[in-house]
Order: C-alpha cells, then structure tokens, then sequence
C-alpha cells in the first residue's frame, strides 16, 4: 500500500465472515481509512458490504481478521459501544430517524446521561451544544422543530452529526477523528437533495472521516477519495482517485464482473402500438397535489411522469391504484368511468395493479417466494371445484418466475427476508408479471437495488409491455424513462408542462 | 412443505417435528416429570380423562381465536360468548323449546361480526375492544341471571357416549379444530389472514380486501367460539358461570402462545394450538395432583405465559414457525 501511514487511523487485514458455515458473507477483505478522506465501498447487493460494515461496528464478529489502530494489533468491537470508543459510527440507510422527537432530542440520544445534574436533564447546556454542533457543520434547520417536519436530507445531516457527537461524546473530547459509515445514504433521497448532501459531506471532510457505502457509481465517482470494490465478498479491486482515472464504465465493470454492459443500449421497443385506450384520464384533480391531468394509455403503452419529488407524480399514480381520492375529473378504465373512493382491491379486479420498489412496502418477508407469488395470483392456484389450494400448481408458478426473472435463490420456498435486495425486488416484479393486469402503476420499480437486477427487471417489464400490459411510470432515474417509456410527461407544481416522446426525451435528457 | 428433501426415516422425522414444533419438548419434558413425581396418580386412566376433557374446553375455546391471532389481533370475546350464549339458552328455552341451544352459535356469529365491524372500520385496537365487549357481556349475563347460575335440561343428548371410554366432547372436537386448521391452511381466506398478519400495508397493495377479511376472521372466531360454547355449556352440565373467571379468559390464551402462534400474527395459527393446549393441559393437571396450592398454579400459569411470549417473540434459534 502506498498511502502514508502516519494518517491512517485504521486498518482491518483478511477479514473472513460464514454465515451458517456456508455462505461466505467476505473472504480474505481488507481496508484501512486514512484522516479527513472518503472511502468508498461499492457493489452489487449481497457483495457483502453491509456484512463488512457490521463488523467494523461490531454488531458482528469476524471468523477471521486482524485489526489495526495506529499501527498497533487489538481486538475487534464487541458492540457498538465499543465501536464508538475507537471513533467508528454508522448511519443506516434507513429507519434511523425518530420523527416524533424534536431536533435537539435526538441529536443527544443515548447520551443524555452526560447533561444529567442530580438526575435532572440540563436542557439549556443540551440545547446550547446543539445549536453549536449544528453550526460547525453547517446543518440548517431549527432545533426545536419535530425530526419529521425536516426535509429528508436535513434529517440525513443531523443523523451524521448525531453519528459524530457519539463518538465525541464517548471520548469527551472535540479533535477525535470520527470515522462514520453511511450506509446509502442516498437512497430515499432525490437527485436535488443528494447535491445538497454531498455539499455537506465536503464540508464536513474537515472534521471527520467517511466510509460512504452505495451502488450509485458516479456519484462515488465525484465524492469519494479512494473506492474499493466488492464482489461475492471478495475485495476485487481498489482505486485511488487522486492517483488514477477510472472510468464509469470500468468501474461498472468491476462490479458487476461482467464485460457485457448494456444498460443504456437495451434492444428498442419496435412493438406498433395498439389504438385500444384502456384508460383515459380526464381533468383530473387532486387539490394540493395536482390539477387538470389528461392523458390516455393505450394497451401495451408505458407512459412516464417526469418530474421532481413533490411535483405530484407520485400522488397520480397512487390515485390510479386507489390508494388516494381525487377531487374532481375522472377516470376512465376500459370505457367505464370509476368512482374516486374506490380502494386498491376494486381496481385491482378492474385491471389496475399498482408495484412500488420501495423495500419492504409489497413482500411478505416471513414467506416463501412461492406464497408471495401465489397471492396476487390466487386464482391459479386454487383448485377448480372446491377452493383449496394446489401447492404444486403454486410451486410450478414460482419456479417458472424464479425462472423467468433469474432470482438467485436454493428454492422457492426459501423466505424473502433471506433474499438480497435486488432478488426480492424481482419477487415483487415476479408476481405481477405473472398476474398480467391491465395497467399497471410503476412506482420507482428499481430503487435502491444493483445493477444485475436492475437489467432483469427491465427485460421483464418490457416484456409485460410487449404481451399488452399498458403501463405507467415514475423514477427518478430518467434512463429509467428513456428505456421503458413510449411518451413522457413533464410534470411541475402539479401541472402537465409538455408531452414528449422517447426520442426528444433521449436528446433533451442525454445530449 | 418446508424442506424438500426430508429424510423420511423415523428417527429424522422425529428430527423435523421437534425442529418446527419445539413445544413437543415441553410436552414431553412434564409427561416425564409429573409421572415420575406421581407415578401413582399421574399415570392413571382417571386422570388421562381428564386430561383429555380440560384439552377438550381449551381447545374449543382457543380454535376461533387462533385464527385472528394469525391476522395479528387478539379476540378474548369467547368466554362472553360462552356466558351470555348460555343464560340465553335458559332464557329463551320457554319460548323456542329445543332450539334455544342456537342462540348460542347465532351469539358467536353476531358478536364476532359486530367486533370484526368496529375493528376494521373505527379502528379500534382488538385487544381493548374484546376485552371490553367481554366485560359487557358477563355483566349482562349477572343481570340476566339475577346472580345466580341457572342450569338448563334436556341436552344431554350432545354428551351422551358415542364411543365407550372416549369423551363425547373429544369427538365433537375434532372436526371443530380440522374446520378451523383447514380454513387457515388450505383455503383463500387462510393466505390472505396471514398476508394481514405479516404486512398490512403488502396486503393492501396486492389488492386484498383488508377490512373484509378482517371483518370475516372475527365473524368466523366469533362462530367457532359459539360451536365450541355449545359443547362446552352442556359439559358443564347445562349451566354457565355467571361471574367472570379470569382462568378460563387466560388459559386458552396461553395454549396459542405456547403452541408458538406469535401474537404479532402472519404465522401460526389453530395447528400450533393444538400442541399448545395439550401441553398446557398435562401442566395444569399435573400441578393439580402436585401438592401446590391452587393460588400457586395461577402464579405459575402466568408466569409461563410470559416465558412462552419471550420465548416465541425472539424465536427459538432454527426453528421455523409455519
């Protein structure tokens, strides 16, 4: 290794991790992180990232490995504690938020006991250092306003600074070098708020070190100083920035392991469309989310809304699949009108099934792939004359989407809480491929999943798309729009701007 | 289902059971201690009657219930169920004759239908709102009584032996609790409890009626509780209890939960009742010939319903609750 020594804070060499004694979670993984840098680790879900980083905070113990500080061999953290005895702090993709607690509340969470005067809590003194740490890294926001009333970078920053003043906190000290880990931190983020993030982490590079663990490739590209690269546990490669160039594309290429890169250039969708509407949008209007919305999907037509977070596109979406009430204009489905206060099984039996990727949100984790299938798709596996079901019906179902989709999985009736990331993705997408509705809403379908997985979700969903399904979409990545969309609309504070197709989308987008 | 390739020699099946259903390690581990404790007594076909007979009322009890712990609520309404059903058998048999034994069922169904109602639509935690609807029952049945059990004739007819030497109440049993495993097993109605239970909001979006089978859950509670009433009011001799005994609210409750049925619902279920009920059985009984005090069983059955919470709320490690 060729970085200077005296400024690394710490190194782990040969770190091996078996989960059961079977699957191999890392083989043989090294880092070390140096003062005031921004390490990356990237990967495709199930690299073994999330495994390598719950050892570093020691919710895990390694089979194997050794640990450096400051060139001296000790043990690794028992617990989180201990972890953050050392200076290592972890900010989880998500769930780490308590909305219901005020700014300064939570910022000194779990560390109260050091404002503590004969059992009472000082919340001057509490309130006073807050305003302060706020301040040294530049975080924006109120301290007596609510976690949840904080716009969802504002509330990623305080958890970071919260994740520094527990280190600082724990050594009673302010110049400790923290090494906090973020865990994707992007994730629920939009493409503004991520700007506005990484800002911040620049600015807090002085203070500070980071591990800033994700798939997003450029954006590990323009904010981090080293990358390591993950692949089946194994380091693959390492890259340092300052030093050498590396391109998106070789860098995509060490992570997915495959030469063959073809996630701009999927075959086109040659398909002539159909003249059948199976769903006209007429005038619609939601008061406070959007107004005025037309437009009409044809069978076998996937038509994306375009805009930012808040822009309302979401909020149609959700009104399509009745999980909201619009206020006025109306919905026509198949040349029947529907009824705003429908809920989502109704619209489900009229044809409109409705997928989100938000994790979790669809997948019945404690349950087999078989089951998850099988439940939008109850029909198929009862039997004919009384209403039982046919395991083996449900088990040939699975294994054909199994199949058809390239879930990495020993069996389907394996359970989803095992499954990476991307696998149980594909779970979801797996049983509305198989359901076939008429419409079907699609809900950021890729997000937060790897790059694998991505590509074979959009094989399935053009396929759907070429068997007729007509289909709606919002992302926010817009290749996501350039590859699936036959008509995009543009969407801001809630009004159609303009209507484009897909080749004036690519050049406005990409050119 | 679970594994495909299950040994099928008796030792590894033996395995496989203990695996999924780690309560028959209890089970066995009180057959053993009580027998050889009260070799005498323990053993004996007397009190293997009896062990069936308690079985009998908890499991009966326990079935309806059973199904909408898997939806993640909780239905304690039984027992009212079992006490006003009962009064009002004494109270209507003037007028409707024979057929006055249905009120009980007809109770069941319309009390788990009302529950079902306000649970899905106000809202209401099932929890409060059984306990409630209980309170309310068993004072009605105070006030209908006049304060003192009343006993009812003319049913023995759902008692008498069919078989020699086996509880009557044991067969009338058996296909109450196939009906209840079959509903949450094998039909439609069963996937879409469990879908409630594991994740409301993936129920919701996979375009399941949520409200309607919530609704359906406890109607279906509500009626295998007033089937299960009707054997249990004539075995008690055709009367019911006009104050409410909290024994009979909890002991089936702690048969659910020591079958493994996690009250958070999406697993379990009246299969794992089963096993749960029997084992909780041999306990009670074997206490009562134990030289404990009556007061000191209480202190150990409630003790064990928290253990048994704990124990299934953090999972056993390896165990797969089906």
């Amino acid at each position: 290794m060729v970085m200077a020594m005296n400024d690394t804070i710490m190194e782990i060499r040969g770190v091996s991790k078996t989960f059961d004694r079977v699957v191999h979670a890392l083989d043989n993984v090294s880092i070390s992180i140096s003062k005031n840098e921004i390490l990356g680790v990237v990967g495709e879900n199930g690299a073994g990232k999330s495994t390598l980083m719950k050892i570093l905070v020691g919710v895990y113990s390694p089979d194997s490995g050794e640990w450096y500080y400051k060139g001296e061999r000790i043990p690794f953290p028992k617990n989180p504690k201990e972890a953050a005895k050392r200076g290592i702090s972890i900010v989880y993709q998500e769930k780490g938020v308590i909305p219901s607690l005020k700014v300064y509340q939570f910022l000194f969470l779990g560390n109260e006991d050091k404002y503590v005067k004969l059992s009472k809590l000082n919340i001057d003194k509490l309130k006073k250092h807050a305003r302060e740490i706020l301040e040294e890294f530049h975080v924006k926001c109120n301290i007596e306003n609510f976690m949840y009333e904080l716009p969802l970078s504002t509330q990623k920053m305080v958890e970071i600074a919260r994740a520094i003043l527990s280190v600082r906190l724990e050594h009673e000290v302010d110049d400790v070098t923290s090494v906090i880990i973020l865990d994707e931190p992007t994730a629920p983020l939009t493409i503004e708020e991520r700007k506005d993030l990484f800002n911040e982490l620049l600015h807090m590079k002085k203070n500070a070190s980071f591990i800033f663990v994700s798939h997003i490739i450029p954006e590990v590209m323009e904010f981090t100083d080293r990358i390591h690269v993950l692949r089946d546990g194994k380091m693959i490669a390492h890259y340092d920035l300052s030093k050498e160039r590396v391109t998106e594309e070789g860098l995509f290429k060490a992570i997915v392991g495959k030469e063959s890169v073809e996630i701009i250039s999927k075959p086109e969708i040659t398909e002539a469309l159909s003249e059948d509407v199976v769903l006209k949008v007429k005038n619609l209007t939601k008061k406070g989310s959007y107004y005025d919305i037309s437009f009409e999907l044809c069978k076998g037509e996937c038509i994306g809304i375009f805009g930012p977070t808040g822009s309302g596109k979401s909020e149609i979406v959700n009104t399509i699949a009745g999980l909201l009430n619009f206020d006025e204009g109306a919905l026509i489905v198949k040349g029947k009108e529907v009824k705003p206060n429908e809920r989502p099984h109704v619209r489900l039996a009229k044809g409109i099934g409705y997928f989100s990727g938000e994790t979790g949100k669809e997948l019945f984790l404690n349950w087999s792939i078989a089951k998850n299938i099988s439940i939008v798709n109850i029909r198929k596996v009862l039997r004919k004359f009384i209403p039982v079901f046919n395991f083996s019906a449900e088990k040939k179902m699975a294994e054909r989407i199994v199949k058809q989709l390239s879930i990495k999985t020993p069996s389907v009736n394996a359970e989803c809480y095992a499954l990476s990331g991307g696998s149980k993705q594909k779970v979801s997408v797996g049983k509305w491929f198989e359901r076939s509705p008429v419409i079907l809403m699609l809900e950021d379908p890729t997000i937060g999943i790897d790059v694998g997985a991505r590509n074979d979700i959009y094989d399935s969903t053009i396929e759907m798309k070429n068997r007729g399904i007509a289909m709606i979409l919002i992302s926010d990545d817009p290749k996501e729009y350039s590859l699936l969309c036959d008509k995009i609309l543009f969407i801001k504070h809630g009004r159609i701007q303009k209507v484009i197709n897909n080749e004036k989308f690519k050049q406005e987008m990409f050119e | 289902m679970k594994n495909l390739n299950r040994k099928t020699s008796i030792p590894s099946i033996i395995m496989q059971a203990i695996k999924i259903y780690p309560v028959i390690f209890v089970l066995i581990a009180f057959v053993v201690i009580f027998s050889s404790l009260y070799p005498q007594r323990f053993l004996t076909l007397l009190n293997l009657t009896a062990i069936i007979r308690q079985f009998v009322s908890l499991m009966l009890f326990a079935a309806g219930p059973s199904i909408v712990v898997v939806t993640g609520s909780l239905d304690l309404s039984y027992v009212g169920i079992w006490m006003l059903g009962g009064i009002l058998v004494w109270l209507l048999q003037p007028f409707l004759g024979m057929y006055s034994i249905l009120v009980i069922p007809i109770l069941g169904l319309v009390t788990g239908f009302l529950i079902g109602i306000i649970h899905a639509k106000a809202k209401m935690p099932s929890f409060i709102l059984t306990l409630s609807l209980l309170v309310i029952y068993s004072g009605l049945t105070a006030t209908i009584a006049g304060g003192i059990p009343r006993t009812v004739k003319g049913y023995d007819f759902i008692t008498a032996d069919l078989i020699r030497g086996v509880p009557t109440p044991f067969l009338w049993a058996i296909p109450i609790i196939i009906a209840a495993i079959y509903i949450v097993k094998r039909t439609r109605m069963g996937i879409y409890l469990y879908s409630i239970g594991s994740n409301e909001e993936g129920a919701k979006l996979a375009g399941i009626n949520v409200d309607r089978y919530k609704i359906l859950a406890f109607t279906i509670s509500g009626l295998f509780s007033g089937i299960g009433s009707v054997i249990i009011f004539q075995h008690h001799g055709g009367s019911v209890p006009v104050a409410l005994n909290l024994n009979t609210v909890v002991y089936p409750l702690v048969a659910i939960v020591l079958g493994g049925t996690l009250l958070i619902g999406g697993s379990g279920g009246p299969h794992r009742t089963i096993l749960g009920a029997l084992t909780f059985t041999v306990l009670i009984r074997g206490l009562n010939i134990s030289f404990l005090d009556p007061t000191m069983i209480q202190l150990i059955v409630g003790l064990l319903l928290i253990a048994s919470i704990i124990a299934s709320s953090r999972g056993v490690r390896g165990v797969t609750v089906t």
